[in-house]
């Protein structure tokens, strides 16, 4: 069957020269295509395939099975369905399709057989041919293919051990030959070296990036300062920090020793109402406090605001990583069972076992942090500094869940892709550490990020309708991570990152060794492969899933720039405002306190603050800031958050999303946690492509009826006038929420570039209004508005349908187009002649 | 600033304080109730609500012979109930007129509907005595020798919603009669089986002195009867009782024969029997007279569902109230949530439902009973066509279901619910529609596109499952509801809801014929009803619309408007006809027609 592929190899004769082979695939076809209508990466070859096999669809793909070809090559596991149309040679590489993973990705081949099942390890010989091939993966996907009595034999018994062999189970050095894999080939190397990085969101790569967020923020008071251009100041922060205007660089310079890690107190978002919300690493002790130095430390730590500093102690209430690793590994295990050592917990003991991983716990406890500290700032003109020993895992979880709470943009697929950069990436999360790509580390590994992302997917589930984003982009940054071949998670600070891809090297001293365990062989060697963001999506997944990462409807309220840092009207701030300046607190256990140690400098014992700068306790202000949280038990209460939905009253936008952390109201991702269970998989009802969603079907019966009554209206003359002026404003009000669009996808966010693709030319309908009852339009006005509104309407609704519903399966997804094109012309046949 | 009251709540219980005045709030601050037609104040009160979640609230109670109205007079704390009497399952006095400490003095009252309220009176004279008794009449008028409120209403719809379900019309759209199976007017005057409606379908082959001999071996008899056939394969769902095997083994051959009459209609090598009970409980009935069938049915298997009894049912949702009202367990959430097995009872009924499904459309005739076939099977054979068949999956079709499976067979609203009764206690009490609109509840979960209905309407329900307000679910038969002259009298729920279908309806709906929907029943992807359950709890708030909902919400609006406004223009222009015919757009004929109209061109396909 498989003479005469060139391609195709024993595997046992192969892997010695995976390289060689690569290297001379390379540039003679770069765009090569396998017979079989696998489209490779350049110098991506395919080491075995099998024909006639079944994919197992789970509950977003509609469940069921798909035949095809299924594929290894050594970067992947490919499955290319039947009749899936023929690749577009020019298109740009994808990683992966729709159906293929990574080897890399992948944790355990299992391999089912007449009444048995084997874990197949790279030595496994197996004495039965497996009926089943199920790979379960470090995303927690398990993918089960089914091989048909039509597949030959010798090819499901070669095939499996191709990839037992290849998928490089966890070893130091394993990574870079993935690495190699994936990336390696020169046109791999050159069409990365070409790629435009996104331009819509913020890298905080260089100085202006920063002012850039300072100035969306309406930060002012605060400057960006390069002292630690060249990591001298402090190794794991980025180039750039964020200090108050009036430090000068000299005074900032002596102040990173009080600090661990040298990362001191550095801006990270402002809030609307004027509070700053900071990030630091605990104190260096048995340090002397010069007087100079305690001047700065002061200003620095209070930021813009002279009179109070709330320091938000995060280790006390929150789980340490080590706690946050043990509950992922058994939620790990809960979810995926496994059919190979069939442990799985019986389905009664399900809820309490659960419970029992504390991962549930976890994110709730993140979610009340950030929700006290978004209270806090919301009481407005006050410092909170959140500070934890090294300031570089659940610091990022709990800043970056606060700005997601109360800053419309960072719910937005590129305002949170920022907001990533800022507080994890840039500010030296030790993502590789955490993620520990080599299994070399255990002791640091840390799924830190994963449960961020678990808290975001609670906000958005409890408020679907305030994100643009979906959990699809959630369920995708939660898949990359796991993939070894992105930049921005493949170092532990900028430092590192800088490091690698410029070469800095020589004027470095490597920090722990990094640089070998990252390339054990070849760390200087200018062949690596260059490393791509985890934002280059257009690498990594085709359009039809990109579609998916936002909602087609735009969120409510309109999405506005922040204007300036100074919106208040919070009543709490004058009591607030009154405390004595200087005034820190600590908050711990949602209590407020102001512990004599609390700021070394100022305890009793250390230095010259005593005589200068003694204050008292100022305990009086404390019910104020207690109000601040009491507030949001308050809003815990619906009323308070349903108005703020619904056509009444324009909610405030920097009003924090603040979640239900009630034992019923915390849900378990399914859809990332459950997808591969096998015993279960919930599906949902696959949507028929030919059916107009209900939604499409409404909107155009009401553009119908205004068309008609805009001809109607102008045909009476004056009586309209008057008629329609009064609806005109319940018209402009029910459209408030979306900003004035069109019927189906209303809002044009100004500043968002993304939303294009699915809004038509942005034709309000107030405007369209005015013009019908402003007296008559030109006759052929109104028969014209709905033709570029059909257009918009009309060619988006093949997307629109899908990630909508997102189930359908691909083969159904890619004929959508068809049927709804060819609807079109008939539904605007009249106005298109025209 | 709480209102106890969740927004999706039915119409008939949030009525909404418009927003008046301090002043006027407090001068009349029952004003501004609306009572339905034929509602009539009974007594008005100051009292104190003991607000779980509040604590004391001042204000003043209404009750009418249709609810119990509480509006708190300080502004400050919007508290307002609406409870319909049928809802009160008990009213207890609490605290005696000696009694010490602030607010002990007042009445108790346990609701159906998983809350309960506490009301403060003050210890002077006999402030409690009068409301006591009076709402202690009007909850439970049965008790009391009054009409429920369903036959004191004067309510008037446009779109009776007694003709929903005619079951001549239903057996046609099935197909039915046909060359195997015969429709039977047998229990016209509910002669064979008084619990029966008085249409059956039976076995082409059977004649009416079998049906007679059957009955006789069928607990109350209740005979097997189809309930649903398979367009294609034929197959069907019986439904029946036990049979009365008794301890001594008694054999039948007329059931026996008649059962093989089952199989052969569709000639397929064997008939499956599933018996909803565990096989203990099972054996155990045998001691009563009843039992199960036993190897002399040849070409038949049984098989045994383990779901368990209505005893066993009402415990578990007692524990679930224990646990959710007022305050729900915080720590341990899961595990308690977990030994209430609230959820695996529901699982139970699923994935019997589900077998049963997928025998059927396989090609295999099942037959499905439990003890008496009013609860257990009830509910399996409804979830099972609602699997098999899109048509109940409709919001018309949903309606036909309940009527068919639920109240024309015979599931004993009255008992189970108690309807006007004060005796609380009664162990025929359980809720078993309320599992079964659990059930659909978690299909429309995992299948959010496939129900033309929304959540809305699942409370909506459930809501007057209780309230008295209408017809629909009274009694425990047709026999019953006809004496009583239910149809002539009151006003059934679906003239409420086909009143005003688009409250009710799920924008995500695809209309897709022919295919089964399997949900997954797993702990794993069963969750809580959190919005029916703990709907009272202000701190649930309501779950929030997806941007797509919204979306239709606004334009379902903006065309009313239009409408409106195209209509007074067609008013005052002379000949707005013809400018109308000419319109560009195919859509056209049927948008200029009235809102209703525009709803069934929602519905059906384009």
């Amino acid at each position: 069957m498989l003479t005469g592929s060139k391609t195709t190899f024993k595997v046992r004769q192969m892997l010695p020269d995976i390289k060689e082979r690569m290297l001379s695939q390379s540039g003679v076809n770069a765009r090569s295509r396998d017979v079989f209508g696998l489209r490779c990466l350049p110098g991506e070859c395919v080491l075995q395939r099998a024909v006639m096999v079944r994919k197992k669809l789970t509950a977003r793909e509609g469940r069921g099975w798909l035949s095809g070809t299924l594929f290894c090559t050594h970067f992947r596991v490919a499955f290319v369905p039947q009749d899936s149309p023929r690749p577009d040679d020019n298109a740009d590489p994808v990683l992966l399709g729709d159906h293929d993973v990574a080897l890399a990705s992948i944790e355990k081949v299992v391999v089912v057989g007449p009444n048995r099942t084997k874990l197949v390890t790279p030595n496994s010989s197996l004495k039965f041919t497996p009926e089943e091939l199920v790979l379960y993966c470090r995303d927690l996907r398990v993918i089960c293919f089914l091989f048909d009595r039509l597949t030959p034999d010798a090819q499901v018994l070669e095939i499996t051990y191709t990839i037992a062999k290849t998928y490089q189970p966890p070893k130091p050095g394993s990574v870079l030959s993935f690495q190699n894999a994936a990336l390696g080939s020169v046109e791999m190397k050159q069409f990365l070296s070409n790629r435009r990085r996104n331009a819509h969101m913020n890298w905080y790569e260089s100085v202006s990036d920063w002012e850039q967020e300072l100035e969306r923020c309406g930060a002012m008071g605060w400057r960006v300062s390069s002292v630690n251009d060249r990591f001298e100041m402090s190794t794991s922060l980025s180039r750039f920090i964020v200090v108050p205007h009036k430090v000068l660089d000299t005074e900032l310079k002596k102040s990173f020793a009080h600090f661990n890690e040298g990362r001191i107190p550095r801006w990270c978002w402002r809030h609307p109402r004027g509070s700053d919300l900071l990030r630091m690493a605990s104190f260096q002790n048995n340090i002397y406090h010069e007087k100079d130095d305690i001047r700065n430390l002061e200003m620095i730590l209070f930021g813009c605001q002279s009179s109070l500093c709330v320091v938000v102690e995060l280790a006390e209430e929150l789980p340490s990583p080590a706690d946050i690793q043990l509950a992922h590994s058994r939620l790990r295990a809960l979810c995926l069972g496994d059919i190979s050592t069939s442990v799985s917990v019986p389905d009664d003991k399900w809820l309490s076992t659960l419970e029992s991983t504390h991962w549930l716990d976890y994110t709730r406890s993140c979610l009340k942090k950030a929700s006290e500290v978004a209270c806090l700032l919301r009481g407005g003109h006050l410092t909170v500094a959140l500070q934890e020993a090294d300031d570089r895992d659940l610091s990022c979880v709990v800043s970056s869940l606060v700005q997601v709470m109360c800053d419309p943009h960072c719910r937005t697929q590129h305002g949170f892709q920022s907001l990533v950069q800022k507080e994890w990436v840039m500010a030296g999360h030790r993502f590789y550490s955490r993620i520990n790509y080599h299994r070399d580390n255990d002791k640091e590994e840390a799924p830190v990020f994963l449960l961020f992302l678990d808290c975001v997917w609670q906000l958005l589930s409890q408020y679907p309708s305030r994100f643009q984003l979906t959990d699809d982009f959630l369920l995708a940054l939660h898949d990359s991570i796991h993939l070894p071949l992105f930049s921005s998670f493949l170092a532990n600070c900028q430092r590192e990152r800088c490091k690698r891809s410029q070469n800095l090297g020589q004027s470095y001293t490597p920090v722990n060794g990094w640089r070998d365990m990252l390339h054990p062989d070849s760390s200087s060697d200018p062949c690596d492969p260059p490393l791509p963001p985890v934002w280059d999506w257009d690498l990594q997944y085709s359009k039809h899933r990109r579609d998916r990462f936002t909602q087609p409807v735009p969120p409510v309220p309109p999405l506005q720039p922040l204007l300036n840092g100074n919106l208040n009207t919070n009543p709490d701030t004058h009591r607030l405002a009154d405390t004595l300046p200087g005034s820190v607190f600590l908050l711990s256990r949602g209590t407020f306190s102001c512990p004599a140690n609390l700021l070394p400098w100022r305890s009793t014992s250390s230095g010259p603050y005593k005589k200068s700068h003694r204050r008292a306790a100022s305990s009086e202000n404390v019910p104020g800031l207690e109000r601040l949280l009491k507030a949001w038990a308050l809003t815990e209460f619906p009323q308070a958050l349903t108005s703020t939905s619904g056509p009444q009253g324009p909610l405030d936008p920097y009003e924090p999303l603040l979640p239900l952390l009630m034992g019923p109201c915390m849900g378990l991702w399914r859809e990332c946690y459950l997808r591969g269970a096998l015993h279960a998989q919930a599906f949902s009802h696959p949507i028929s492509a030919n059916h107009l969603h209900p939604v499409e079907r409404l909107a155009q019966e009401v553009q119908q009826l205004k068309d008609k009554l805009a001809q109607v209206s102008t045909g009476t003359d004056g009586i309209p006038s008057t008629k329609t002026a009064e609806p005109r404003r319940t018209d402009a009000n029910l459209n408030q929420n979306t900003n004035n669009g069109t019927f189906l996808f209303p809002a044009v966010r100004p500043q968002s570039k993304a939303a294009p693709r699915m809004t038509p030319p942005p034709t309000s309908t107030t405007t369209n209004h005015q013009q019908t009852s402003r007296g008559p339009p030109p006759a052929s006005a109104p028969p014209s508005r709905p033709v570029r509104r059909d257009n918009g309407g009309g060619s988006n609704s093949g997307n629109k349908h899908t990630f909508l519903f997102g189930h359908s399966s691909v083969t159904e997804a890619r004929t959508y187009p068809a049927p709804n094109n060819a609807k079109l012309p008939k539904s605007n046949g009249p106005s298109l002649a025209s | 600033m709480a209102s106890p009251i969740s927004v999706y709540n039915s119409n008939a219980l949030d009525t909404h304080i418009s927003s008046t005045s301090r002043e006027s709030l407090k001068m009349e601050l029952l004003a501004d109730v609306s009572l339905l037609p034929g509602e009539d104040r009974i007594i008005d009160k100051d009292i104190i609500y003991i607000c779980p979640f509040n604590g004391a609230v001042k204000g003043k109670v209404l009750i009418t012979n249709y609810r119990l109205y509480f509006k708190s007079s300080d502004a400050d704390v919007a508290v307002m109930l609406d409870v319909p009497l049928g809802a009160i399952s008990r009213v207890e006095k609490m605290g005696g007129a000696s009694s010490r400490g602030e607010n002990s003095y007042g009445l108790d009252i346990t609701c159906k509907d998983m809350r309960n309220l506490r009301f403060a009176l003050k210890q002077e004279g006999h402030s409690r005595r009068d409301i006591f008794e009076l709402l202690f009449k009007y909850a439970f008028p049965l008790s009391h020798s009054l009409p429920l409120f369903a036959y004191v209403t004067q309510e008037k719809y446009e779109e009776s919603g007694w003709n929903i379900y005619k079951p001549m019309e239903e057996f046609r759209r099935q197909g039915l009669p046909n060359n195997k199976w015969r429709i039977t007017f047998i229990n016209k005057n509910y002669e064979l089986c008084d619990t029966y409606p008085t249409v059956l379908a039976v076995p082409f082959k059977s004649k009416d002195e079998d049906l007679r001999r059957v009955a006789a071996f069928r607990s109350r008899g209740r005979i097997p009867v189809l309930s649903w056939i398979h367009r294609e394969n034929q197959a069907v769902i019986v439904r029946c009782s036990q049979p009365l095997v008794g301890m001594s083994g008694k054999r039948n051959k007329d059931d026996e024969r008649y059962l093989d009459m089952i199989r052969e209609a569709n000639d397929t090598p064997k008939l499956t029997i599933y018996d909803a009970r565990p096989n203990v409980n099972a054996v155990a009935n045998k001691a009563t007279g009843g039992g199960y069938e036993g190897d002399e049915y040849q070409n038949a298997e049984l098989i045994f569902l383990d779901i368990q009894n209505i005893h066993v049912m009402r415990e578990s949702l007692k524990k679930l109230k224990d646990i959710v009202y007022p305050n729900v367990e915080e720590s341990h959430w899961l595990s308690s949530l977990e030994s209430t097995h609230w959820l695996e009872h529901v699982k139970l009924v699923l994935s019997g439902a589900i077998q049963v499904a997928d025998k059927v459309s396989s090609g295999n005739s099942v037959v499905v009973h439990c003890s008496d076939g009013w609860d257990r099977t009830a509910q399996l054979t409804s979830l099972a066509m609602l699997m098999l068949d899109s048509h109940y999956r409709t919001l018309r079709g949903f309606q036909v279901l309940i009527e068919k499976e639920w109240i024309s067979f015979g599931h004993k609203f009255a008992s189970r619910i108690g309807h006007g009764d004060k005796n609380h206690a009664d162990q025929d009490r359980s809720p078993i529609f309320v599992q079964f609109i659990d059930c659909v509840w978690q299909m429309t979960k995992q299948f959010p596109t496939a129900f033309e209905f929304n959540e809305r309407l699942l409370l909506t329900i459930l809501d007057h499952l209780y309230s008295c307000r209408f017809g629909t679910f009274l009694y425990n038969c047709e026999n019953a509801r006809d004496q009583h002259e239910v149809r002539s009298k009151a006003v059934s729920l679906w003239s409420l809801v086909n009143s005003k279908m688009d409250i009710y309806l799920n924008p995500f709906y695809t209309p897709e014929s022919g295919r089964v929907l399997y949900p997954v029943a797993s702990m794993r992807h069963l969750e809580l009803w959190v919005t029916y359950y703990i709907r009272w709890n202000p701190r649930i708030q309501q779950q929030q619309q997806s941007p797509v909902e919204q979306r239709y919400k606004e334009l379902l609006a903006l065309r009313d408007e239009y409408l409106k406004k195209l209509e007074e223009l067609q008013l005052s222009d002379s000949s707005p006809s013809s400018r109308l015919a000419n319109s560009s757009t195919p859509n056209t004929s049927s948008t200029s027609s009235t809102p209703s109209q525009q709803y069934t061109h929602l519905q059906t396909p384009l």
